[in-house]
This record gives structure tokens, sequence and C-alpha cells, in this order.
């Protein structure tokens, strides 16, 4: 069952046309990712579907709502959580504000704290930590955090491994892993590798569009058919 | 006078030093005086420090609330009640003050300040300037009116403080220290000030979403915290408190209830939020010690003599104003990125 | 019509491209040249109505001064984008230097030195003084430079109001001081050519002549009107030469992007300077001339931080960022003081209401007042109250203030160009016939679209 469904958005940044009918979907249960250059338009179509970036024309629909028109406070309640590129952390807040910021009315602090240490228990430790002291591995752990503790249907999950070293980027992917057995995500990342250990499925975009799509069972990291889209 | 300092100066500041009966009373007054400091600027962190609108209306609102508190004590309060009934009565137009102040702030960020949010600061000076002239004007109007109409309405405003602070507000003395116990009062008050306002920071969720959205509203919005909201929340306990600061003037000697109340508030304010540092409660508090201290030495050394020039405390108010800038632009705690705009 | 098609773009001899280029300025000085005469002519024929609606001489000689330092105000704020909030320092350095020098308070400058020395020399302290505050402040950007530009000038308000320096005798300083000491009839400001009496007028509007150069106007008020007004007119037009020179286009170049012109090589922080010390000295020229007005300086119309305030108003309501803006500004800003004064000369809104409404409805009353009774208390004296409610409409609705409205519907070039390049069309369809063949101004005007003035 589709729980996403951008449908053909058209996005501008000021005069300059940085979407040009971006269509895609994501099922139930499944981890889909955005395959791409830099500058082609991923970043760009994950602000418009938390309307942070307003399209201009077309739908985005998500659990058979309206996306667009809404405020991004309210995309955010409506299901769809955010682990941006670069992390932004509230780097003066400690780490437990950083969860508790995350937690919506709806759901208890003490749980939702619980459920985040659970998953990295290193956070616990540091809980009172300003979160802009913490090494960038523990920052994107927190933001992972604050993804699960967000009571979300969709995770929109901007390279969580830029910036980190190789040992925390498999503790990441791992807790990555664990967060698509239940929640569904969208996927941008530049490590390939990765990329396809996570996702099901794959789109490929160039120049504000989507020019490829499929299984990732079908393709593997050296494929023709990605890399030419991949690397410069 | 241009401040001429008397040759005697040190042996006066030695003789001070030397008397703990005197260094206590101006520590005292110092206290007091940051209190009321910090009544006036902590509204004004809240909005300018933390949202970075820079409100030139706080001390209209201010000067409403001193108004409102001096029509409502003077009806309130009667010659036959005992002193604990007056400060009960106080503490009431208190409450009531704040919950107008505040709900006139919601009305001005809803209807006026949210436009203005993106725009350059340039444009938030003009707009609270222009509706500080408007409040001004207003005040005006309605104070000149009671004369005009044979006085129907007739409030003596500058009689508030003089009909209503109980005497038992008036002059003390514990072992060998003179005060007053309204000085006391006035730092019970300040001191409830910062506790409350840290509590609202630290200790709410409005508090945590503040933060949040003043360091990167996006990711505050994605997260599901309806940034607006909150700081219209911002915006209306600002306006509550520095409401609730006129109240406490409208009682204190120094200052009166008066049109011009709405600048003599306003610049002070502005001084302490920017010594303290843009962003930064715990500035703020730090910062309005600092001036009220200041301000008490001035004080003692213009009446016993030392410096003869009265207009010594608002000199040096703004004296640090101009040091702090040219040596730490930040202020004491400021934090980066904090009004550099423009 | 049988000229060739070169005819056309035949440049025109310099003093008609001149005059064509300045057609608008011109059109502005005739108008407020023939206001004062104008206005007496339309009160004899339209009496309370006209004096209703138009602001006195008067009126329009303050609306020079504060209209000059509101330009000031703006050559700094609305072309670097440094609000300079402090501006009335610069006002009240020159404004107390006329006076000081006028009483031979000054070392050195000796009693009774003549007027426009003191205004020049007054200036010149000023734009000193501009330079030690700028060293300060243009360290320091945004909120941060507003608040120290204010701050200095709040610690100048608070001793001017305490130092008995500035009032001799037993005068309270925050009361002010007069010029030409207890007499003010004493103090005579001459403005015109040094050294030719001829060309010389005392324009104290009060004590002052009644002619210029021999021609007789009966009221000194018309000859300080007519004087005044050509040296505000000067000074505006100095600054826009300025604005208008490769200085000016880094000034802009500093507000529109200050890292930019960084990097472009420019070193833009004696640029800053540069354009405050012209400011200062512009706001001090106007500070001189409030004194030949108003013949006193106090704390409260020189340094006081509303001075600033008022300018900021001015500035806005007739555009940040036009010069000339900021005059237009404050005579809606006066006009709307005026017609809700309560004095029958000149007239107002409520001197009017009371000839024309019947006795029984100014007497009617409502809720325990009379309607004559709710004029005074709501109406009259309280321009500022509507003068505010005013502005607040102009920061949500019209932002870029009158002038700056003009010059969008334009095409957003200035209001001069656009002026100068519709006559260049006409002049070239007298010639030809043709419509719309544009003189070579016209790519001059492209090029600098971007500028203001």
């Amino acid at each position: 069952m589709t729980l996403l469904d951008v449908s053909d958005i058209h996005t501008y940044y000021g005069e300059s046309h940085i979407l040009e009918g971006v269509s895609l979907e994501i099922d139930e249960g499944e981890v889909v990712a955005l395959l791409g250059r830099n500058g082609v338009g991923k970043t760009t179509t994950m602000r418009s579907i938390l309307q942070l970036t307003p399209p201009v024309e077309g739908t985005i629909t998500f659990d058979g709502e309206e996306l667009v028109g809404k405020d991004t406070y309210e995309v955010a309640e409506a299901g769809i959580g955010w682990i941006p590129e670069e992390r932004r952390m509230f780097t003066r807040l400690s780490v437990e504000e950083n969860i508790r910021a995350a937690v919506p009315d709806s759901q208890r602090v003490p749980e939702a704290l619980e459920t985040a240490y659970e998953t990295f228990p290193i956070l616990k430790e540091r809980s009172d930590q300003r979160a802009g002291d913490l090494s960038g591995g523990q920052q994107q752990m927190l933001a992972i955090a604050r993804g699960l503790v967000g009571d979300n249907d969709l995770l929109l999950v901007d390279e969580p491994s830029e910036g980190l070293a190789p040992q925390i980027v498999t503790d990441v992917g791992r807790a990555l892993m664990d967060a698509a057995e239940e929640i569904p995500i969208l996927l941008v990342e530049q490590k390939l590798g990765l990329a396809l250990d996570l996702a099901d499925r794959f789109y490929v975009m160039d120049h504000g569009q989507i020019i490829d799509e499929g299984e990732t069972s079908a393709v593997s990291t050296d494929d023709e058919r990605l890399r030419r889209y991949l690397s410069a | 006078m241009i401040p001429t300092v008397d040759p005697l100066f040190v042996g006066d500041v030695l003789d001070l030093l030397t008397s703990p009966g005197d260094v206590s009373s101006v520590l005292i007054e110092g206290f007091a005086k940051a209190s009321l400091y910090l009544m006036i600027a902590s509204g004004l962190t809240l909005i300018f420090g933390l949202m970075d609108v820079i409100n030139f209306a706080h001390g209209a609102f201010t000067m409403y609330g001193a108004y409102i508190a001096a029509g409502l004590m003077l009806g309130l309060v009667t010659a036959s009640m005992g002193w604990a009934t007056v400060m009960l009565v106080f503490l009431f137009v208190l409450v009531v003050v704040f919950a107008l102040l505040a709900a006139l702030g919601t009305i001005f960020e809803v209807t006026l300040v949210r436009k203005l949010y993106e725009y350059p600061p340039i444009y938030q000076i003009l707009l609270t300037f222009g509706i500080t002239i408007t409040m001004e004007q207003f005040m005006r109007m309605i104070v000149e009116f009671r004369d005009i109409n044979n006085g129907q309405w007739n409030l003596d405003w500058a009689s508030p403080r003089r009909q209503t602070l109980p005497s038992e507000l008036g002059d003390s003395e514990l072992l060998f220290v003179e005060f007053t116990n309204l000085q006391l009062f006035e730092i019970l008050l300040g001191v409830l000030t910062a506790v409350g306002i840290w509590a609202f920071l630290n200790r709410t969720r409005y508090g945590l979403f503040v933060r949040a959205g003043v360091e990167d509203e996006e990711m505050a919005k994605a997260l599901g915290i309806n940034v607006q909201r909150t700081f219209t929340v911002v915006f209306a306990v600002g306006s509550g408190i520095a409401g609730a600061a006129g109240v406490v003037l409208m009682w204190d000697p120094l200052w009166s209830v008066s049109v011009p109340l709405a600048l003599d508030v306003l610049l002070p304010a502005f001084v302490i939020v920017i010594v303290g540092g843009l962003g930064s409660f715990k500035g703020t508090v730090v910062a309005s010690l600092l001036v009220g201290m200041i301000d008490a030495l001035g004080t003692w050394a213009f009446t016993t003599g030392v410096i003869e020039f009265t207009g010594l405390e608002e000199l040096m108010i703004f004296s640090i104003l101009v040091v702090m800038l040219i040596l730490q632009p930040r202020g004491l705690f400021g934090v980066e990125g904090q009004g550099d705009h423009g | 019509m049988s000229a060739d098609a070169a005819h056309q773009y035949e440049p025109d001899s310099w003093p008609v491209q001149y005059l064509q280029d300045h057609a608008i300025h011109i059109a502005v000085v005739l108008v407020f040249l023939a206001y004062p005469f104008a206005y007496d002519v339309l009160v004899d024929l339209f009496a309370l109505t006209a004096e209703m609606i138009l602001p006195e001489p008067d009126t329009m000689l303050m609306v020079f001064v504060l209209g000059l330092f509101a330009m000031s105000f703006d050559f700094v704020s609305g072309y670097t984008g440094y609000l300079s909030f402090g501006h009335a320092a610069f006002f009240g350095i020159g404004a107390y230097f006329v006076v000081l020098g006028y009483n031979g308070q000054l070392p050195i400058v000796p009693a009774e030195f003549p007027f426009l020395a003191l205004l020049l020399l007054g200036a010149v302290v000023a734009a000193l003084f501009a330079l030690l505050v700028g060293l300060l402040a243009f360290r320091l950007s945004g909120v941060y430079f507003a608040m120290i530009t204010l701050g200095i000038t709040e610690i100048m308000y608070v001793i001017s109001q305490h130092w008995d320096y500035l009032t001799p005798g037993n005068s309270d300083p925050a009361t002010g001081t007069t010029a030409g000491g207890a007499n003010l009839a004493d103090f005579e400001p001459m403005i015109g050519i040094p050294f030719i009496d001829p060309l010389n007028a005392n324009v104290h509007p009060g004590f002052g002549d009644t002619s210029i150069l021999g021609i007789e106007f009966g009221d000194s008020v018309i000859v300080a009107y007519l004087l005044v007004g050509l040296l505000v007119l000067i000074c505006y037009f100095l600054m826009q030469r300025i604005i208008h020179s490769p200085f000016g286009r880094v000034m802009i170049a500093i507000r529109e992007n200050e890292e930019r012109a960084k990097a472009i090589g420019y070193n833009v922080f004696y640029y800053k300077i540069g354009a405050f010390m012209i400011a200062a000295f512009f706001g001090a020229v106007a500070g001189a001339l409030l004194i030949v007005i108003e013949g006193t300086a106090s704390p409260d119309t020189t340094l006081f931080f509303l001075v600033t305030g008022f300018a900021l108003v001015a500035t806005i309501i007739g555009g940040l960022g036009t010069l000339a803006g900021p005059l237009f500004g404050y005579i809606f800003l006066e006009s709307v003081n005026e017609f809700l004064t309560r004095e029958a000369s000149g007239g107002g809104l409520q001197p009017w209401l009371q000839e024309v409404l019947p006795e029984s409805v100014l007497t009617a009353t409502i809720g325990g007042i009379t309607v004559d009774g709710a004029m005074d208390a709501f109406m009259t004296g309280h321009g500022e109250f509507y003068a505010g409610i005013i502005f607040v409409v102009f920061v949500l609705y019209v932002p870029v203030g009158m002038l700056g409205t003009l010059r969008l519907r334009l095409g957003s070039e200035t209001v001069a160009r656009s002026v100068s390049r519709r006559i260049g069309r006409l002049r070239a369809d007298d010639t030809t016939g043709e419509v719309d063949t544009d003189p070579p101004a016209e790519t001059e005007t492209e090029a600098g679209a971007d500028e203001s003035d």
C-alpha cells in the first residue's frame, strides 16, 4: 500500500527551478534510496516533502492526506521524521533536551527517553552534556534517536554517513537497519554500498528529475546503470 | 556641573569601605535596584534576546502596566486596610496587569509583529517604535481627558505611591543597617522573577521549544514544534512581565507613573540586555546586578557629595553600554550569531 | 519633419541636456519657491479651508531644517545600511556650536563670529566627532552598531541636561540656552555671501530682514524661508552628487552586500566612516539652522533620542534610501501635526469644524462630554497619535515609502532620470514625429538603474 506519493512536484529556490517534476512512491515497510550526484535535488525533494521549501506545483499525499499547503510542524505531526544532513543538533541544548524536543505531545517523555537510550546507550551516559560537545558519530546517533522517538511512520534520512569514520558508519548503518524493521525510510546516501545494503528499491535523480528506478537486488555497486549518474 | 571628583574622594571611599553599615545599605539598595532592572529587562530579553525581535514598544508596555496598576490600586485600596490586605491587593493587581498586558502582547504579535519576523531588523525597530508613539499619545489623551472633563474621572497619577504604599514598607533598621522594607520586597520580587523565568525556560516544555526554536527554527518545526505559536507565547509572557514591572515601579520612589516612563524604562532595558549578551538570560541577570550596583554607588556618591552631578546614574548606565560594546560586543554571555544581522 | 534620422541622436548642447536631466528638481524647487506666496493667495481665497489643509510657511521652515537632518540620517542609514541611531548627536553639535559660538563661550572663536562661519565650523567639528565615533562603532554591525551610536548620544544628552557650561548664569541646563544671550533679538544670523553686505540677509524669523537684494517681501519669515531653503537645497545637491559619484556606488554596494564589496577590493571601513562623517556634517548644518528658527538649543530639541526617532519616521514615510524622501516625509508629518493643532493661526481641523458645524452639534453631549470637548481630548494636539498610526501602516504596507513607491512605479530608477527620459522622448517626438525613440540618455539610465537618489 502506498504510504507516500509524491506526484510531479516543481520546486524553486527564488528564481531557480530546482525540482522539475519529481514523482516517487514509498510503500509501507520499505526502504527507498534516492541516488544521484550532489546538487541534483535530493535534499530539496526532502525539504519539499517537509514543506520547508514548498513545491509550487504537484501533490504530495501521505497516508491519504495532502501535505502541500500544510505547515512544516503539521507534516511532522502527521508522522514524517527528518534526520537531516549535517545532523542539525540544538547545540546549546543538552542531549536529553534534544530528545525531549522531538517527543510529540501525544507521547510520554520517559518512555521515549528509554527507547532512545536503549538504542544508543552512549547517549544515556552523555545525557546532560551539551549536544554541541558530542562527536560527529554521537551527534548522528542523537539525530537518529530524535527520529525514532517522534512516533513517526516515515523517516527522511539525508546523508547519514557523511563525515563519519568507517567504524562509526557501520554502527550508524546498523542502527538504521534496526529502525527500518519498524519504520519505512527514504534514504539519501552517497556511499552506494551502504545505500544498496539498506534499501529495497532505488530512484536515481539527475537535474531535478527522476531518471531511473528499480529494485536494489537487480543492481550492484559497479553497475554502469548507476555509476554514470553518480560519479562525476 | 561636569563630573568633578572631590579631592577627598579616596578618603570618602575608604570611609564607605570601613563602615559596614553604609556598605550594607548601598548593597541592599543595589540589590533592590538590580531587581527592578531585572524586571524591566527580562521581558525584553525574552523577546529581543531570544526571538531576535527588537521591541521598542517594551517601555510603553511597562508604562501601561504602571497606569493600570495605579488606577486599580487607587480604586481598591482604602485607608482602613491593614498592610497585609494591601499586599494581597497588590499581588492581585500584579496578576491582573500581567494577564492584561500578556493579552495585549498576544494581539500585537498576531496582528503586527508576526508579519515582520522575516524583515530586516530596521523594520522591527520601526514598527515597534510606531506602536510606542501611538501608545504614548493614546495614554496622554486619556490622562489629559480627565483634566478636561471637569475631573469626573480624576485620578492623581502621582499619588498611587503616596496613597497606597503601606507605611510598613517604609524605613527600617536592623542592627546598624538602614534600608526600607520596600527594598526588601523588591529584592524578593526580583529573585522570584529570575527563578520564574529560569524555570519557564529550563523546566517547561514551552521553554524547551523556545530554546530549540531560537537555535534552529527549521529543525524545530521538522520535529513537530509549532514555532509560531511558541513565539506568540513568549511574546505574551514578555509583555506580561513588562507590565508587571510597571506595577512594581508604581510603588518605587525613584520612578513615577507618567507617560515618559516608557522611554525611561526602554533605554536601560536595552542596555542591560546587550551588556548581558543577546540570547542569554543568565547574562541579563548578571547585567542587572552590575547596573543596579553601579546605580546604587552613583546615588551614594551623589548624596554624600563625592561627585556633584545629578545625572550620574544615567551617565554610568550608558557608559557601561558603550564600554561593553567596545571591549566585548557580544556582551558578558552573548551567544554567537544573535543580533548580527542587518 | 524632414530631418534625417541622425538628427534626433545629435547630442543636445549641455545646458539643455542639464536642464532636461534636472527637470523634476527644477519643478520641485519652483513649487517650493512659490509656496509662501501661493499660501497667502490661497488663504485669501479660501480662508480657513486653505489654512486647515496647507502647512504655514513657518511650519515649512521647520520642515526644511528637520528634513535636512532626516536626509543626512538617510544618507548614512539608507545608503550604507548602518542605522545611525544616535544621529541626534550631530544635530546637537551643530546647534550648540552656533549658540555657544555666538555667546562667545567657545575657545579661540571670537564672540559674534559670523553665523555661516559657525555653521561650517560646527559641521566640521561634527564630522571629526563622527570620525572618532566611527572608529569605535564601525567595528560592529547590525543592532550593535545602532546601540553604540545611541549609547554615545545618550551620554551626551545626559551631560547636556546637567552641564552648566552650556547655560551660563543660573539657568537650568535642561531647559536650554539662547543665542544672543538674554535678548533673542541680539542674535543676527546672516545668510549670504560673506563680506558683501548687500548679498546678506538676517534670517531671524522674528526680527530678521524683510527684504533680499532690495526686494521687499514685507515678512521676515519669507526671507528666512527662501534663504534657509536655499541652504538646504545646496546641501541636498551636494549629498546627491556624492551618492551618484563612485563613492556613493560603494556605499550602496556595502548596503547590498558588504562581503562582496570587500571581496572586490574596497576598504569598506574607510567608506563607511567617510559616509558617516559626511552625514554628520550635514546633520550639524541642520542643527545650526534649527538655531536660526528657534533661537535656542535645549537637550530635548537637539540631542534627545526622539529627535533621531522622528527623523527615522520621516525617512520611512518618505522612503529609506531616497535622499529627497525624508523631506517629503517631514512635510507629511508636520502637516498632520498642524492639521490637528488647536491654534487658530495656521488653522487646523478643529477651528475649521468649529466654524463649519452648527453650535448645536458642537455643544451636543455624548456620554457626558460635548463634541467640542471630545475633539479637544482626542484629536487636537494629538497629531503624533495619528502620525504614529499612519507610520505603522506605512511600515506594514508601504515599506519603501512615498518616493520609493513612486520609483518602483517608474521602474526602479530615480524619479529625476525617469522625468528626464520622458521629456527627452517628448522633444524627440516634436522634431521627428516618431513615437518611442529614446534619446541616448537611455543607455546611461539603464546602466545606473540600480542607483537611487
